[in-house]
């Protein structure tokens, strides 16, 4: 090894440093930590006792768990395709040659903006069954409100909508990325063959929007299946009827209500091993991290 | 008779129709939020979007009845901390990941990607067991460490590094300077676009975090904004006059910081998604 | 006992090691903290300043008078029912020297080994004062581990403009489900709001549920310790909170955001259970008129209520857990006329509920705080028979909880729901080594 690799070496490690030190302290510590909880039964006073896979037969046992698990794959399901619609939906417009079309991104970006404490309070406030403006709305126009929060037929779904209007300016944003991208000749060749709109999106579009398009895919699913917890504390608390207890929901209830954090922790390393699966999936796909059009 | 030209006037008239009614949609209920702020109690459970008689006393209340003004300083104070840090540290790791050479690059870089799939409630107890051994609890150090090291920003960086150009590089080089000055006097002019969108998302997640201050601050005077209006709420939960203020106020500084930064926003996100 | 709380496992790590050494971050002769939810900060209504000074002039009686200082540490409320506050804090050996605790936490505190003994703090005729109900659900092997500073029963408030409006009387105040859901019914049917029954899953729901439950003659566990959960009267009880939303006279989500005063002042409600406490957060509320009765019962079944209340208990891994003790026993558990006014003025001057020692009571009717219309029928007619809230282990309480919210809101079978509650609970109690119930 020479002078020259060396040195660089060492400034590799020392640039590093900062980060993976706070990394491993504050992230992958506490990570460890709480896989290896899930192989203890913990009364949430300092009392710790080995039980090895006892946690892991609970949630077998557990009808609670298979609600969350159920809860959290329809969340996901429902979800990540109306975002994924939504967004590019929104993209497409607001890529067209209209008039004030600047306003227009800028409207639908931004209820990213605001936290999800606001978005939860505002919500309860829009819908509320007493006083919601929503539902007065619908009654104005002849239509019986249902209970958004209240009815588990629509509390989910309610959780859903509201993700959606929070996050689809913010997959718009990846979306015209993905679009701009797209060399303005090819749309040129598709018209010049006679396309209309509805074929050059499938034949331009659509197929050269597909790096894009597994991204987002992929990230909102990660944050799908991570996510939604904020929400649901300051929205629904997990209700009515345990409608919206998402398992991250679920892992919070039993480790800080109840106490039980070896069982929490054995329940979030099933996320943990979903999303592993899923992270492996996007390495597999974008190439650690690196999107060409030849991937897709 | 219609010719392709009316017809694609009409079709740009019917989708700005269509974005009109969809932006409208969007922004409706944050309308609905501000202006339900300068409704009186009698006002804010009806149907008008502009008040009848504009009241200025739910601010008057708000700010007067809880230190809210503390609140959003205590939320400017550490956003604005972590975000100056963690850009300087991210980017340290980012070049090193990027433009040097060593063993177990890759590895590492997976690593550091794979700390993004940890879920913040799976780790919460542990990170405050560790956060309490600091002797960091109720402190601002509580608030501001832990939230410095997340590998998105590393990650973002190091994307962006790969892309640039190695010359400015070699010529340093060649003038014989050592990484340290390479990195700044370099590298770091030249991430001034993607920091100054990444500091926008860094400072909005801060300015957003609720758990984690909720759980290892106990201090009134160490209250976040996103914790008082929570309590508040709690407090006040029927008066949604005073609630929706607490609200609007929490959420005016970030829409605004979206307004005057939206270019930076959006090239984040640009740089974030794709390349 | 329970033989695994303490028992800890050598070379598990950081955590174990960690939380084990707990104790005080501060130095030994730093205060110890109280943690409570009345909060300090300046209020709208007089008597949530008067709570607020209540705990501030009792921690100062404390302090003139001993070494061994306390600190008031306010914690919102949301975040101490059922927020991660209290349990992170006890995980990680850093919770607080005093602290408020609901019945329906007990079990866990003390099978963690968190509680302090306060018995040697107590002499026999205090423990005696305390009325019946109320130290039984703080009592383990005839040991005191909570003083309630309270008794807290609900019964129904009712809106008098809305029975006016809707042509009903007092001579119409329901005895019966059936006939409380007839004048439910007539309300909803004048164009008045329903009735409420809470809607929210946690502990507090359970508590409103049970009396519906006992006054059926059911019960969740035997004197045994079995489950008795899969009974008729279980069924009885969840079918009629079912009834009640199903019919429509029920809402699915709670008026004004739980907030009384605004439900009560803007006519979105005219039946309401609700504790107690209620009465002092309606008091001075312009164009508020109302009623209160005991808690209807089944056809042929006998009146009970639930009581509810808050209790001081000392934590038994603190910074000084014998002057924690003593200092519980000091608030709620001296038998020194100053004491036992402090908690008179508590429960008539600054709250409206009901002292939880009888020489307080007597000093609270003699000074007239129970005079007055609805105190009076809280006295004399809502408490008779009323019934401790039991201490359920989480799991039981979930299991309860989801039996209550899957019927209620998801229209479940009530019959399929208390079947597959009593399956969880008998489940869970095979394995249980803690306190009875």
């Amino acid at each position: 090894m020479n002078a020259q690799t060396r040195r660089e070496r060492i400034a590799a490690a020392l640039f590093l440093a900062p980060d993976m030190v706070g990394l491993l302290v504050f992230l992958v510590l506490p990570m460890l930590l709480s896989l290896v909880l899930a192989f203890f039964q913990v009364d949430g006073f300092g009392g710790i006792e080995f039980v090895g896979l006892d946690n892991y037969a609970r949630m077998i046992d557990d009808p609670q768990f298979w609600v969350s698990l159920r809860v959290t794959l329809a969340y996901v399901v429902f979800l990540v395709p109306l975002l994924f619609g939504t967004s590019l939906g929104l993209a497409l417009l607001v890529r067209q040659k209209i008039p004030a079309v600047g306003v227009f991104r800028t409207a639908f970006f931004l209820p990213y903006m605001v936290s999800v404490v606001v978005v939860g309070l505002l919500w309860r406030y829009m819908l509320g069954d007493d006083i919601g403006i929503v539902p007065s709305a619908l009654s104005g126009l002849g239509v019986p409100a249902p209970s958004f929060l209240g009815d588990p037929a629509y509390a989910l779904g309610t959780v859903v909508a509201i993700t959606v209007w929070v996050s689809a300016g913010y997959y718009m944003v990846i979306f015209l990325a993905g679009l701009q991208d797209i060399p303005r000749e090819y749309y040129e060749a598709a018209r010049l063959d006679g396309a209309g709109p509805v074929r050059s999106f499938r034949a331009v579009t659509w197929p050269l929007l597909k790096p894009t398009s597994f991204f987002v895919l992929l990230t909102s699913t990660i944050a799908a299946v991570t996510g939604g917890f904020d929400l649901v504390f300051v929205l629904t608390n997990g209700g009515p009827a345990n409608s919206t207890s998402l398992l991250v929901f679920y892992v919070y209830q039993q480790a800080f209500q109840f106490g039980e954090f070896g069982y929490a922790s054995a329940l979030s390393s099933v996320l943990v091993l979903v999303l592993l699966v899923w992270s492996l999936l996007l390495f597999r796909i974008t190439k650690a991290g690196k999107f060409s059009y030849d991937d897709a | 008779m219609t010719t392709p030209d009316t017809r694609r006037r009409r079709a740009r008239l019917g989708l700005f129709l269509l974005a009109t009614v969809l932006a409208a949609l969007t922004v409706f209920p944050l309308l609905w939020m501000v202006t339900g702020a300068f409704k009186g109690p009698g006002e804010v459970g009806g149907t008008n979007l502009l008040p009848q008689s504009p009241t200025l006393d739910n601010f008057d209340y708000v700010f007067t009845q809880v230190p809210f003004l503390r609140y959003l300083l205590n939320s400017f104070f550490v956003s604005a901390v972590v975000t100056v840090i963690a850009l300087f540290f991210h980017s340290m790791a980012a070049y090193a990941l990027a433009r040097l050479r060593f063993p177990g690059r890759d590895r590492i870089f997976l690593f550091i990607f794979a700390t993004l799939l940890i879920t913040f409630p799976a780790v919460l107890v542990p990170l405050f067991v560790i956060v309490r051994e600091l002797g960091m609890l109720n402190s601002y150090a509580g608030l501001i460490v832990p939230a410095i090291f997340n590998a998105f920003g590393i990650f973002l960086l190091r994307q962006f590094y790969i892309t640039l150009p190695t010359e400015l590089e070699e010529a340093a080089k060649i003038d014989g300077a050592g990484y340290w000055r390479i990195y700044f006097s370099v590298i770091l002019p030249l991430s001034r676009p993607i920091m100054s969108a990444l500091a926008v998302f860094f400072f909005l997640a801060n300015w957003n975090s609720f758990i984690w201050p909720l759980v290892i601050t106990g201090d009134q005077e160490l209250n976040v904004v996103q914790l008082g209006i929570a309590s508040f709420q709690q407090q006040y939960s029927g008066k949604w006059e005073y609630v929706i203020t607490a609200a609007a106020v929490a959420a005016v500084p970030t829409m605004l910081l979206f307004v005057f930064f939206q270019r930076q926003i959006v090239e984040s996100i640009k740089t974030a998604g794709i390349k | 006992m329970s033989g695994l709380s303490r028992r800890h496992v050598l070379g598990l790590g950081a955590l174990a090691a960690l939380s084990a050494c707990g104790g005080p971050a501060r130095g030994p002769d730093a205060p110890m903290t109280f943690w409570q939810f009345y909060a300090p900060a300046p209020q709208q209504t007089e008597y949530q300043q008067q709570q607020s000074r209540w705990f501030i002039e009792l921690v100062e009686a404390w302090n003139s008078e001993h070494r061994r200082k306390i600190e008031l540490v306010y914690v919102p409320v949301r975040d101490y029912l059922g927020g991660a506050k209290l349990p992170t804090a006890f995980a990680t050996g850093a919770g607080p020297d005093i602290f408020l605790l609901s019945p329906g936490d007990f079990l866990r505190y003390y099978n963690g080994g968190a509680l302090q003994d306060l018995t040697p703090h107590l002499s026999r005729q205090v423990i005696d004062d305390f009325m019946p109900g109320t130290l039984e659900t703080r009592t383990v092997g005839g040991r005191v581990f909570g003083l309630p500073m309270e008794i807290e029963p609900m019964a129904m408030f009712y809106s008098t403009n809305a029975f006016e409006a809707a042509g009903l009387s007092e001579g119409d105040i329901p005895r019966t489900w059936d006939q409380l859901l007839g004048v439910a019914r007539r309300l909803k049917a004048a164009g008045q709001r329903g009735m409420v029954f809470h809607t929210v899953p946690g502990y507090y729901q359970n508590f409103a549920w049970y009396p519906f439950l006992w006054s059926a003659g059911g019960t969740v566990t035997n004197p045994d310790g079995t489950s008795a959960f899969d009974s008729p009267a279980t069924v009885r009880a969840l079918s009629f909170w079912q009834e009640a939303v199903r019919s429509g006279v029920s809402p699915r989500t709670l008026p004004g955001e739980d907030d009384p005063t605004v439900a009560f002042s803007q006519g979105l409600v005219s039946l309401w259970h609700r504790g107690i406490w209620t009465v002092k957060e309606l008091q001075d509320v312009p164009d508020v008129r109302y009623g209160v009765f005991p808690t209807p019962v089944p056809e042929g079944g006998s009146y009970t209520t639930s009581l509810g209340g808050w209790a001081f208990v000392a934590n038994a891994r603190g910074r000084d857990p014998e002057a924690a003790a003593e200092f519980c026993a000091f608030a709620l558990g001296s038998q020194r006329p100053e004491a036992v006014q402090r908690i008179v003025d508590w429960c008539i001057k600054v709250k409206t509920d009901i002292p939880p020692r009888r020489s307080a009571l007597d000093k609270a009717v003699a000074q007239g705080g129970f005079e007055s219309g609805v105190m009076r029928t809280f006295l004399r007619d809502v408490l008779p028979g009323a019934r401790g809230e039991p201490r359920l282990p989480p799991v039981a309480y979930k299991a309860v909880s989801d039996a209550i919210q899957a019927t209620m809101l998801g229209g479940a079978d009530p019959k399929a729901a208390a079947s597959a509650a009593d399956r969880a609970i008998t489940a869970y109690l095979k394995t249980y080594r803690g306190a009875e119930f």
